[in-house]
């Protein structure tokens, strides 16, 4: 009897070890670095954080990267995957097709937009040869900040749409034909159908979707740090710079403090206005 | 199952052959080690005598292994002294010396090492005074890297290798010069060569071409910061952090910010200025030697090197400046000076320029270079650090606190040049602060 009760626990007891392991003391370790000085309790390094010249506008920028690039990475996703989710000829390539930037790092992402954007690179070069411009449009440098997050949320939604579309695409899949037959034969139109049936069974799946996606969106830096250096500071690659160039562990560490702080939040967000819908218990 | 013990045995057999032959190769390789150090230290006669040289510099692999399979040879088959080239880390460097000069045990025979870690070592009082030794023959060191290596009134360090910032302009600027400015002033470094004949220049080639044509690597990981405490500030205040709020200072930044119009403003994403300028995104650029060297090997007839302009209070610019010493106490001093004699040699510091980019201390050396990309270089360098107007700074040793200290300049440019602030009122918040780091770490604000 008493072997039972414990076999629970015995068997979630890798998985906790090693998040105790590879979370937990990373965790407490950033926590001891942020709070403290000479070994006692400080607000100090919190203070060194909240002054920094580059704070604000890092936290800032960050939200406004997500602000802008979700949405439109789930209205995109959600188009692409309701066009995919039918049977016709070179679905499978077009599913490669759309995947294969997720495969791709997001520092070569980066690269691969910087040197087409560049003052002497791939767009510029065919705008100049046609005619229509004469000199380079810059799209970086410190001037030219809202070209370079325009160039960013371009760079970011072509690379990470894909992982959005994915979960969608499952989602859709799993909605049971039933349904959509039933309505159908009630006469639904293909918009009702969409707002009364698809959304609300894709729910869990959206949900999914936007944590993953609000993680990555927190923790946004190869892009970022390759197109526009710090001319737009964000939370991820002021930590970056502050571990590697200053050497200020403590404010890196309330850096990634705050990342992951932001990033429970949106989670908790998502969870508690997303809930799944069963239609079964729907009046 | 016979098949698996097989399997077992010839892995096992093969484990034991890779592991003897580790152990035998480490074997072997300690006791020679081992073997020659007792040779240092019981035998005095000279042909037996190896030297113990630590360096700071030159530890990367490719550079490591140039010391030790060439410049090294050549010094031992000269006088058959050996020499033991041990690359090491600043700290590493100072723990130990630190450690044998209060033991009394000194194996250290010469040390390589920058500029401000031979002042830090020398006030420690564990350096020799070379004022005694010999005159190193057939040679003029640069008068201002001599200055140098007379701390307190003793001769430390004997200059070794150095390192700087220059300008590189695409020849085809010149055919948009300001008037009053001539070629010749430009590549000699003349009075008539400022700051504000830059700015003319700049504004003339803006107009001209249609775009700026000024370049600085002002990206998260370029040294555009070392242009502004080690050039501007110097050549407009006097000094690098002292005067930061004075009206000179705010001077130079109303200048900075009127100069930042005719400067190509992908600069803040720019790390290295070869590229831009191979490019030809930029006519004239500012950046360390070792990262324009690529432009000039690669189109040596396109690019010249120059002195930096000059301001109000001379021609301020940073050397990066490495040293040979011989600690107090060295087990073999006399060996160790003709090491240094050795590695003094125009000779050999042109072998050092040619094989890995750091510039002689030596005059004799330029002269002797072959015609080429290099002897541009140097001979840009060498205008530079022969001007008469010279403010040399060196950057300041403040240890783990050099990043902050970069950091308050950059806020500073951001600040003021970006984002149109006060410079007044962004000088004299950051003041304090870079003040302190100098506090904190103990030495003279520079």
């Amino acid at each position: 009897m008493e072997r039972k009760s414990l076999l629970p626990y015995l068997l979630i007891l890798p998985a906790f070890a090693y998040l105790l392991f590879f979370v937990g003391y990373p965790l407490l370790q950033a926590l001891y670095l942020a709070f403290t000085q000479n070994g006692a309790f400080s607000l100090d390094t919190v203070r060194r954080t909240i002054n920094d010249y580059y704070f604000w506008s890092a936290f800032k920028d960050t939200l406004a990267f997500a602000a802008v690039i979700i949405p439109i990475q789930l209205f995109l996703a959600i188009v692409f995957a309701l066009l995919l989710n039918k049977a016709f000829k070179g679905k499978d390539l077009a599913i490669y097709a759309l995947v294969i930037p997720l495969t791709i790092s997001d520092v070569a992402g980066g690269l691969i937009w910087y040197s087409m954007l560049s003052p002497y690179g791939f767009v510029n070069k065919v705008l100049m040869n046609i005619g229509l411009i004469s000199h380079p449009i810059y799209f970086f440098g410190y001037q030219f900040r809202s070209r370079e997050f325009l160039a960013i949320v371009m760079a970011e939604v072509w690379r990470a749409t894909s992982i959005v579309f994915i979960i969608i695409l499952a989602g859709l899949q799993m909605i049971s034909k039933e349904y959509i037959e039933a309505a159908e034969v009630f006469g639904a139109s293909y918009w009702t159908r969409l707002r009364r049936i698809v959304f609300p069974m894709l729910k869990p799946s959206i949900q999914s979707a936007l944590i993953i996606r609000t993680l990555f969106a927190m923790q946004i830096f190869g892009v970022v740090w390759i197109l526009a250096g710090r001319d737009l500071p964000v939370l991820a690659g002021e930590g970056f710079y502050q571990l590697t160039v200053i050497k200020d562990y403590g404010v890196a560490s309330i850096y990634a403090l705050i990342i992951a702080g932001l990033s429970i939040l949106f989670g908790a967000v998502y969870v508690k206005f997303l809930k799944a819908e069963y239609l079964e218990v729907m009046r | 199952m016979k098949k698996f013990w097989g399997l077992l045995l010839i892995g096992l057999m093969a484990f034991a052959v890779v592991a003897s032959g580790c152990i035998g190769g480490g074997g072997t390789s300690s006791s020679s080690s081992s073997s020659s150090s007792s040779a240092s230290s019981s035998s005095t006669t000279q042909e037996k005598v190896t030297l113990n040289f630590l360096s700071t510099q030159l530890n990367p692999p490719e550079e490591r292994a140039f010391v030790k399979d060439q410049l090294l040879k050549g010094f031992t088959s000269e006088t058959g002294i050996k020499v033991n080239f041990v690359p090491i880390s600043y700290s590493d460097m100072v723990t130990r010396l630190e450690g044998e000069e209060k033991t009394g045990k000194v194996t250290i025979d010469v040390i390589g090492d920058l500029h401000g870690g031979m002042d830090y070592m020398a006030s420690k009082g564990w350096l020799m005074d070379l004022s005694n030794m010999p005159k190193l023959q057939g040679r003029t060191f640069i008068s201002t890297f001599e200055k140098y290596s007379v701390i307190n009134g003793k001769k430390v360090y004997v200059p070794w290798m150095s390192a700087t910032y220059v300008m590189v302009v695409n020849k085809e600027a010149f055919n948009y010069l300001p008037e009053g400015l001539t070629k010749e002033d430009v590549m000699k470094g003349t009075d008539k060569w400022t700051y504000d004949a830059l700015l003319a220049w700049a504004k003339k080639l803006k107009e001209a071409k249609g775009q700026p044509e000024l370049g600085f690597p002002a990206g998260p990981k370029g040294l555009f910061v070392r242009f502004l405490h080690g050039y501007l500030y110097p050549s407009f205040t006097g000094y690098q952090a002292k005067e930061f709020d004075s009206q000179d200072a705010i001077q130079m930044w109303n200048y900075l910010k009127n100069l930042w119009q005719y400067v190509n403003p992908s600069s803040t994403t720019w790390d290295a200025m070869s590229d831009p300028l191979l490019k030809g995104e930029v006519l004239i650029a500012w950046d360390h030697t070792a990262r324009i060297k690529d432009a000039i090997e690669t189109k040596p007839d396109q690019f010249v090197v120059v002195p930096v302009p000059r301001g109000p209070k001379g021609r301020g610019f940073i050397v990066v400046l490495a040293g040979l010493a011989i600690p107090k106490g060295a087990p073999h001093p006399d060996q160790a000076w003709k090491l240094i004699d050795y590695l003094t040699k125009p000779d050999t510091q042109i072998k050092v320029l040619q094989k890995v980019g750091f510039f002689p201390t030596v005059k004799e050396a330029s002269g002797k270079l072959p015609e080429g990309p290099l002897k541009i270089l140097a001979e840009g360098v060498t205008a530079q650090s022969s001007t008469p107007d010279a403010l040399v700074a060196m950057i300041p040793n403040l240890g783990d606190k050099g990043g902050q200290f970069k950091q308050y300049y950059i806020e500073a440019f951001q600040r003021i040049v970006l984002n149109g602030e006060d410079p007044a009122k962004v000088t004299k918040e950051i003041k304090p602060k870079l003040v302190g780091l100098f506090q904190q770490v103990g030495i003279e604000v520079p």
